[in-house]
């Protein structure tokens, strides 16, 4: 007979996630930004609608103690007058713009609380270009370009709007100015009795003192307002004064010399004394206008190719060196895509103007590189990245510090190429954003987007975990990897220990109603090191394993049950592997290669039985 | 001898006709400066002209200049506000929330709908001093001309934001008067070159895009306007700070933002 004295010690295993060198972190976020005083709110904490906060916001839902104004009722802003959100209608300018109504109504806007029909969006051409806004905005704009408001309601989505204005009818619009037959090369809309005045904003210059500066009134009717200084106010829809200055237009051209000249082929009378010539150029000698030709370039407003310019100030065609001296170039619209260098980017090429933007150029003033004539040139807006490669304008793409693994400290960034410069834009902080990443055509496109981890640890099914419609998790497998600990209680323990999981399904015939592993975040979120909060979370991946030690007659003390269990085992190892997955916890190494003063976890031993 | 004397009259006449010409010449010359001289002084406007100190505009146009484009660039640093309440610091500079919320999780509340405007309102304040101290320069340059100045009291300064330029008109009744001629002003005109018309738009846009959706992208604004370059900055405590600038002139305007701002965790204990 053997006489067994049976020992069960229990290790008691608690695997403390630890926050790391936290004050190595705190160094690199902060930068060169120091915050003043706006307040920031808990989620956890009672609120008021302050109308006014200390710090001088406007509307914010904050304690009682951080309000400054007598305005503040016990609920959400939302349920108040004062601070609802509505719309805020800029009668100048006609912008809309969501908006509490105190700070609406504080500079003069005017405030509803549901969307006005000032509001509502159509189509503003202008000129050969578009805009998708509201009336008073149209006109607005109009009125700085100093064209007619030209506004459609019934185009009511922005790309069509874009095509309309796009396909408008370009030419020659001819007309007499001071006894000579001049041109403006614009839209067949824009052709009219008012190309001369163009409506041109601005004051009417008089001046006695022969400087042609200052607006001066002419004694004696000077009164006060007896001769105008042309600060005519316009009215806009809804009464409202916009005061906007504006000058009658001036006559064009007299009656008796526009039937003098007979009209040029191709050529239409589109009002008195004034014809439009589609397709043709103000060069054009058949117009027998006084523009010549030039070896003179521009950019144009809104256009990315480089225009060769009249002496009437018209563009012309776009920029081609081997066709300065060419009359028909001259004479007669040549379309982009018959233009030099067509589908190409052109840039920095010194005899072409034929820019891309989507591929990377612009027109701009040559600076380094000089083009045969002219003083503008297709400027390159590509990059190259820090990697070398070679990147588009407008490419962008994802970078991470110190990798993808979700070091603490560490976050996201997004990297995009604009204007020949590669910019940098960070992710949130914390790890609460991730940078996605996709390719089309070889051009990448990247954004920030929210890192949805926050119900990672709840889900015990894998296919429920991995749902990347739902939430961005990965599943560890191996019932080792369950999570036991409490989140909103981290400093206790599940009574589920780690080994009696085992013997539970043992007794319970399978593994079948128990999870089989662990639903941890794919990029463990970052935690605010000042905050309690963060134990409660890393707490989640604490473990009670009990191990059963015997003893023999002959022999020593020897583990016998649950011997992953102890210190510098399987299980140990395995848990450091959870903990450090669920976000800032555990043994880590920060982004910039430093390991954390502590441990990041620690083991208890307590003794459990002692059945001797 | 013939031909050696007639050389010499020849020569002598040749000689005696150049002397006359030169003499006529220098004869012109000076009747010519005289007169130059008597219209300069006899006739005043030629005078103003010439000195070029009767020019209103212009002289109100240097006077201002400086304090227009310093008072744009002071406040275009701070989101359009002198002395703002309610900012994030920055680069040693006060930056005004344009938008806020001190909530974790929702969208920010928009602290100024009318940043054109606001704009406005605030440089009409940083330069009213020193446009109304180059009314009283303008009236005392007239007065140590020998001009009567009446009319001036206190100016007043309105600024209009339009694309492509800053418009400031000093409202500064006077009459300007000799023996000769009175001039009545009522206001100075005057404009400078600017984009920040664009850029104030596209704060608006960009407040408006962050009150709505929280968050905005960039690219869709390098789609629409190819001369312009956002900077965005995002902070730990949920700000962003939004620099928004002309590549071709330069200028720049910074705004901050908090709209859905993230805590570490949770954010339960605040």
């Amino acid at each position: 007979m053997v006489n067994h004295k049976i020992i069960s010690l229990v290790l008691l295993g608690v695997l403390v996630a630890g926050l790391l060198a936290i004050n190595n972190f705190g160094q690199v976020v902060t930068g060169q930004t120091d915050t003043g005083g706006g307040e920031i709110v808990g989620t956890l904490e009672s609120v008021v609608c302050c109308e006014k906060t200390n710090s001088g916001m406007f509307c914010q839902d904050v304690p009682a103690s951080d309000c400054a104004s007598d305005r503040q009722p016990p609920t959400s802003c939302d349920e108040t007058r004062f601070c609802k959100v509505g719309w805020c209608f800029d009668s100048k300018e006609g912008t809309c713009l969501n908006s509490p109504q105190i700070t609406c109504d504080e500079d003069g806007g005017t405030w509803t609380e549901n969307k006005p029909a000032v509001c509502e969006l159509g189509c503003c051409t202008l000129d050969d270009q578009a805009s998708f806004v509201s009336l008073t905005r149209c006109k607005a704009l109009s009125g700085y370009a100093g064209i007619e408001t030209n506004w459609d309601p019934s185009i009511t989505d922005e790309v069509q709007c874009i095509l309309a204005a796009g396909s408008k009818e370009k030419g020659a619009c001819v007309y007499d100015e001071d006894f000579t037959r001049t041109c403006k090369f614009t839209t067949r809309e824009n052709c009219n009795e008012n190309v001369l005045g163009g409506g041109v904003l601005g004051t009417q210059e008089q001046d006695l003192t022969g400087t042609g500066e200052g607006t001066p009134d002419l004694l004696p009717n000077a009164d006060g307002g007896a001769q105008p200084s042309a600060d005519t106010d316009t009215d806009t829809t809804d009464g409202t004064d916009t005061g906007t200055t504006a000058v009658a237009f001036l006559p064009v051209v007299s009656a008796q010399d526009s039937g003098e000249r007979p009209l040029p082929a191709g050529c239409q009378v589109s009002a008195q004394g004034v014809f439009f010539c589609p397709g043709k150029l103000c060069t054009a000698e058949e117009l027998e206008t006084n523009c010549a030709q030039t070896r003179n370039t521009i950019c144009k407003d809104g256009k990315e190719e480089v225009y060769y310019v009249d002496t009437c100030g018209n563009p012309a065609n776009i920029y081609d060196s081997n066709k300065v001296n060419d009359d028909a170039y001259w004479a007669n619209i040549v379309n982009k895509e018959d233009s030099c260098g067509a589908g190409t980017s052109n840039e920095n090429s010194q005899s072409c103007g034929n820019c891309n933007y989507l591929q990377g150029s612009y027109c701009r003033e040559a600076s380094e590189i000089q083009p045969v004539y002219g003083d503008n040139i297709c400027q390159s807006l590509n990059c190259v990245g820090s990697d070398g490669r070679g990147r588009l304008h407008g490419e962008s793409w994802c970078v991470y510090d110190g990798g993808s693994n979700g070091a603490p400290g560490s976050r996201a960034y997004r990297q995009l190429c604009v204007n020949g410069e590669v910019r940098v834009e960070a992710c949130a902080d914390f790890r609460q954003e991730k940078c996605i990443e996709d390719s089309s055509g070889g051009i990448s496109q990247a954004a920030c987007r929210v890192n949805r981890w926050q119900d990672c640890t709840a889900q015990s099914e894998q296919p429920e975990c991995e749902n990347s419609d739902k939430r961005d998790c990965k599943w560890l497998e191996g019932i080792e990897n369950i999570f036991l600990g409490s989140i909103l209680n981290g400093t206790s323990v599940d009574t589920n220990s780690l080994g009696g999981i085992r013997e539970r399904a043992q007794q319970q015939g399978g593994l079948d109603s128990l999870p089989t592993g662990g639903c941890v975040p794919e990029i463990p979120p970052g935690l605010d090191f000042e905050s309690d909060e963060s134990v409660g979370i890393c707490a989640q991946a604490n473990a009670v394993c009990p191990v059963t030690f015997k003893k023999g007659l002959l022999s020593d003390w020897e583990c016998s049950e649950h011997c992953e269990c102890l210190p510098g085992g399987e299980a140990e190892q395995q848990r450091i592997n959870l903990c450090t997955s669920v976000a800032d916890c555990g043994p880590k190494t920060n982004f910039v290669g430093q390991r954390g003063s502590g441990p990041g976890y620690e083991t208890t031993q307590d003794e459990l039985e002692n059945d001797k | 001898m013939n031909l050696q004397k007639d050389y010499k009259e020849n020569f002598s006449l040749r000689e005696m006709r150049k002397e006359g010409q030169t003499t006529i010449f220098v004869v012109i010359a000076i009747v010519i400066v005289v007169a130059g001289i008597l219209v300069y002084l006899f006739v005043p406007g030629v005078k103003s002209v010439f000195r070029g100190d009767i020019s209103p505009n212009s002289f109100i146009r240097d006077c201002v200049e400086n304090e227009v484009a310093s008072g744009i660039e002071f406040l275009a640093k701070q989101g359009g506000y002198a002395d703002p309440e309610g900012f994030v610091l920055y680069k040693g500079n006060k930056v005004k929330y344009l938008c806020y919320n001190a909530q974790y999780f929702l969208p920010c509340k928009v602290q100024q709908p009318l940043i054109k405007r606001h704009f406005e309102r605030e440089l009409e304040q940083l330069i009213e001093a020193k446009a109304d101290s180059c009314v009283q320069e303008l009236r005392a340059d007239y007065e140590s001309q020998g001009f009567s100045v009446t009319g001036v009291q206190d100016s007043s300064v309105n600024v209009e934001i339009i694309p492509g330029s800053v418009r400031i008109v000093v409202d500064a009744p006077m009459t300007i008067s000799n023996n000769e001629q009175t001039q009545r002003f009522r206001s100075f005109d005057i404009s400078f070159e600017s984009e920040i018309y664009d850029l104030l738009l596209i704060a608006t846009s960009i407040v408006d895009f962050e009150s709505t959706y929280g968050d905005t992208t960039t690219d869709l604004y390098y789609a629409f306007y190819p001369n312009l370059v956002i900077e965005k900055e995002k902070k730990t405590d949920g700000t962003t700070i939004y620099g928004v600038e002309d590549v071709t002139t330069g200028e720049k305007f910074v705004f901050a933002s908090r709209s859905l701002a993230w805590p570490g965790g949770y954010g339960l204990s605040g």
